[in-house]
């Protein structure tokens, strides 16, 4: 052991404590920075010297401390486990939302909506009944179905519109999928050459970190981590982000709620491919993306298809339901004018049956409020038809129908998105109990590594004493 | 797993419970102040299918109720109108039994017989013309301007050929198997218009039917006899026949008129047991609305304090 070994000791201390308490200032300073993972200066002893000869048998200390890294004290576990929770909760989410957007357009239960159009529509065909000579009452007959006739018009189109803004809701989703995959390769490559260069990379580890997590929320994708301290970004097993390597995705399919609801499959539904290979579609898991898809679904036969679809294709068999049902007796009576009368509702077959649908009758005398045998100004038509709204396959039996199945449905996916939404706050909650800085524990360290900082000066004031003694006070004995 | 507390993990969490309490405190506000409990079909999937159901309930319930006091005007029309004719019919009646004695009497006493009598054909007939809002309550569903058609005699022709008088004929308008109906429940209408063929009869074909005369044309020819000096007391029998008939339908339409009114007291107790049931599943209980905002209140003034508690000491307030 060097006489002045003691010195270099107590440096590397010094040195040591120096850099760990830079490590607990740079905590200090992001405690409120988003995504931000605690780090930590693993500080090493230095072991002692040993001298592999035969007379070297003075046990020698330790050569002191070092910093040998600063570490991440992230929990990839606590991550993954956001990360799935992230991405089943935007999936849920939007489903959800898209629900309560539905739901609010439906406008039921109120003394506005549809079920209630169809009632006065009722009521005005009662009245007719009672005074088919009365060219008021034909009035507001024709101007009570045209209400509902508009109405199931308005639905159908706030269903288009709100496909359409899904729609293009998807494409930015992707493209934002997009941007952040290639972020995402970019800072896994700046972070491997920092750590080859040996350097410490924890910053743009947190940064990818948080990236990655809205991949998740965006795509339901989770990461592998290699052991070069890159991360690997899978969609339902196939790789987003491969190393330093992004593979773009891209939507194709239905692009409008034509196509949705009337193209023959494969072309009524909007799929994600990878942009490479447009044949093969992306196997996602969750996200957003994964929420949107289900949402823009094409209708399929057991009413279990995309909510918007399904909802046009119950509004068309309201609409449907209304004609079939008032013209088909409508058409057995005779009108104002004793004329064999015609339909009452028209419906357009170029279209869809509750945009096509229309009153076929502009004037009143042609509605038919009498049969055939009954006189000019018989009601028992007009009373029949108005008893039409509790008949089996009645249009208000199909609207009630619709409408308590979108409750259902809506209700059991916010229960869906509250629970899942909850599980991602509780992971959200551990990973930040393992990540984020307590300042009163950077506060404890601080301490400990100004003490160990003092202790080590005085160590080499010690030490340097001690050299006094020996260099300038040996043999000055008696003096 | 035993977390780790960090003052952001304190933050998150107090934020997260201030804003459950808001949120759980704004769906109640809004509970309060909209007054239902169902503002849309996921707050209550099965409430708001007995909602649709007990409110098209309600609107047709209000629409029989409209209904049935539509009829009640037709019914009560008409049994005012039958009432009149049955004093008419007596009163010809009574001219009837008088005109027993012709042959005391003097052209001028039967002539004042007969025209009294021509006068209550035409009293009659106006009451038979009865409309109601334009339409002739005994005309049934017909469109007819009148309910009863009159088609007028011709006086005897010398000939050559010579042709008998042919008495006026009166054809009721009314279309026959056609009757005027209200509803008054999903499952029962109640007819509400007599009609004139079967209250003052018709005469079919154009020609009287001596046995069964329509009640002008009976008035006629009691007229037209009294008129020639013989006695109308042979026309008594068809006389008591009509007034019998018209009796009949007179209390038909009180049966009918029974009826509307059973069916109007039983809407009017459905309305209200419909009201009950609908304020039950959509409207809000208001104290015990009231006492939960009051609790939910003090559970976010709670989360509010804790918050301004908890996040004020850190260490650094005791390291010099």
């Amino acid at each position: 052991m060097s006489t002045f070994s003691g010195i270099s000791t107590a440096l590397s201390s010094l040195m040591a404590q120096r850099q760990a308490l830079e490590v607990a200032g740079q905590n200090i300073a992001n405690a409120n920075t988003v995504g931000y993972t605690r780090q930590r200066a693993d500080i090493t002893s230095i072991a002692g010297m040993s001298t592999p000869s035969m007379y070297s048998s003075v046990p020698s200390s330790g050569n002191g401390a070092t910093v040998t890294g600063i570490s991440r004290l992230g929990d990839p576990f606590l991550d993954a486990r956001l990360r799935t929770a992230t991405g089943s909760a935007a999936q849920l989410g939007v489903q959800a939302a898209s629900y309560a957007n539905l739901e609010s357009s439906v406008g039921e239960p109120s003394t506005t909506g549809l079920s209630s159009q169809l009632s006065t529509m009722w009521s005005a065909w009662s009245d007719l009944a009672n005074n088919p000579d009365s060219a008021a009452t034909r009035a507001v007959v024709l101007q009570d179905s045209q209400a509902v006739v508009d109405r199931l018009k308005t639905l159908y189109t706030s269903a288009s519109t709100e496909w359409s803004q899904s729609r293009s809701d998807l494409a930015s989703m992707v493209s934002d999928v997009n941007t952040t995959a290639s972020s995402v390769a970019d800072l896994n490559s700046k972070i491997l050459s920092i750590t080859n260069a040996g350097g410490s990379a924890n910053e743009l580890m947190d940064q990818r970190d948080q990236l990655v997590t809205q991949l998740s929320s965006l795509t339901g994708a989770t990461a592998r981590v290699r052991d070069n301290g890159t991360v690997d970004v899978l969609v339902g097993g196939n790789a987003l982000v491969d190393g330093a390597r992004a593979n773009a995705i891209a939507v194709t399919g239905a692009a409008t709620f034509t196509n949705a609801t009337t193209s023959a499959p494969p072309a009524n539904s909007v799929q994600v491919v990878w942009a490479s290979n447009p044949a093969v579609q992306v196997p996602l898991s969750g996200g957003k993306v994964a929420g949107t898809l289900a949402v823009l679904a094409p209708p399929d036969a057991s009413g279990t298809g995309g909510m918007l679809t399904e909802a046009a294709a119950s509004y068309n068999a309201v609409a449907t339901a209304l004609a079939t049902t008032v013209n088909a007796l409508h058409a057995t009576g005779q009108d104002q004018n004793g004329n064999p009368a015609g339909d009452f509702f028209a419906v357009d077959a170029t279209q869809p049956a509750a945009l096509g649908l229309s009153v076929a009758i502009t004037d009143t005398t042609k509605i038919a409020a009498a049969t055939t045998t009954g006189g000019i100004v018989d009601g028992s038509l007009a009373d029949k038809i108005s008893q039409l709204s509790s008949t089996s396959g009645s249009p208000d039996s199909a609207w009630s129908a619709f409408v308590v199945k979108l409750g259902v449905d809506s209700k059991s996916a916010t229960a869906r998105s509250t629970v899942a939404e909850a599980a991602r706050s509780t992971a959200e909650g551990l990973q930040m109990a393992q990540t984020s800085v307590s300042t009163d524990e950077e506060a404890t360290n601080m301490l400990t590594y100004q003490r160990a900082y003092e202790g080590s000066a005085r160590v080499l004031t010690a030490i340097d004493q001690m050299l006094d003694t020996l260099i300038n006070r040996t043999g000055v004995v008696g003096l | 797993m035993i977390g780790r507390v960090t003052q952001q993990t304190i933050q998150r969490s107090t934020l997260a419970n201030v804003q459950m309490n808001l949120a759980a405190a704004a769906a109640l506000q809004n509970q309060m102040s909209s007054g239902t409990k169902i503002s849309k079909p996921s707050d209550d999937p099965s409430g708001t299918s007995d909602l649709l159901r007990l409110q098209a309930d309600q609107r047709a319930a209000t629409q029989y109720q409209r209904n049935a006091n539509d009829g009640t005007a037709w019914l009560s029309t008409i049994d005012s109108t039958l009432s009149s004719s049955v004093s008419t019919l007596q009163r010809a009646r009574d001219l009837a039994v008088q005109s027993g004695n012709t042959a005391s009497m003097s052209p001028t006493g039967r002539e004042a017989l007969a025209t009294e009598i021509d006068s209550l054909k035409a009293q009659l007939m106006s009451l038979a013309n009865t409309k109601l809002l334009g339409r002739n309550v005994f005309a049934g569903t017909s469109n007819a301007a009148t309910a009863i058609t009159v088609t007028p005699g011709t006086p005897a022709s010398a000939g050559p050929p010579a042709t008998p008088a042919t008495p006026a004929t009166y054809a009721a308008n009314d279309v026959p198997g056609a009757t005027v109906q209200r509803r008054v429940s999903a499952d029962t209408t109640v007819r509400v218009d007599a009609s004139a063929s079967a209250v003052f009869g018709t005469d079919t074909g154009g020609v009287v039917d001596p046995a069964n005369p329509s009640a002008f044309a009976l008035l006629d020819k009691m007229a037209a006899e009294i008129r020639s000096g013989t006695s109308a007391t042979g026309d008594l029998t068809a006389i008591d026949a009509r007034l019998s008939t018209i009796s009949a339908q007179q209390s038909a339409i009180g049966a009918q008129q029974n009826q509307i009114t059973n069916a109007q007291t039983v809407l009017g107790s459905k309305q209200v047991a419909l009201s009950a049931q609908v304020s039950s599943v959509q409207d809000v209980d208001l104290a015990e609305m009231i006492l939960k905002i009051q609790q939910q209140s003090v559970t976010y003034q709670g989360a509010l304090a804790a918050a301004g508690k908890s996040l004020q000491p850190s260490l650094m307030d005791y390291l010099k």
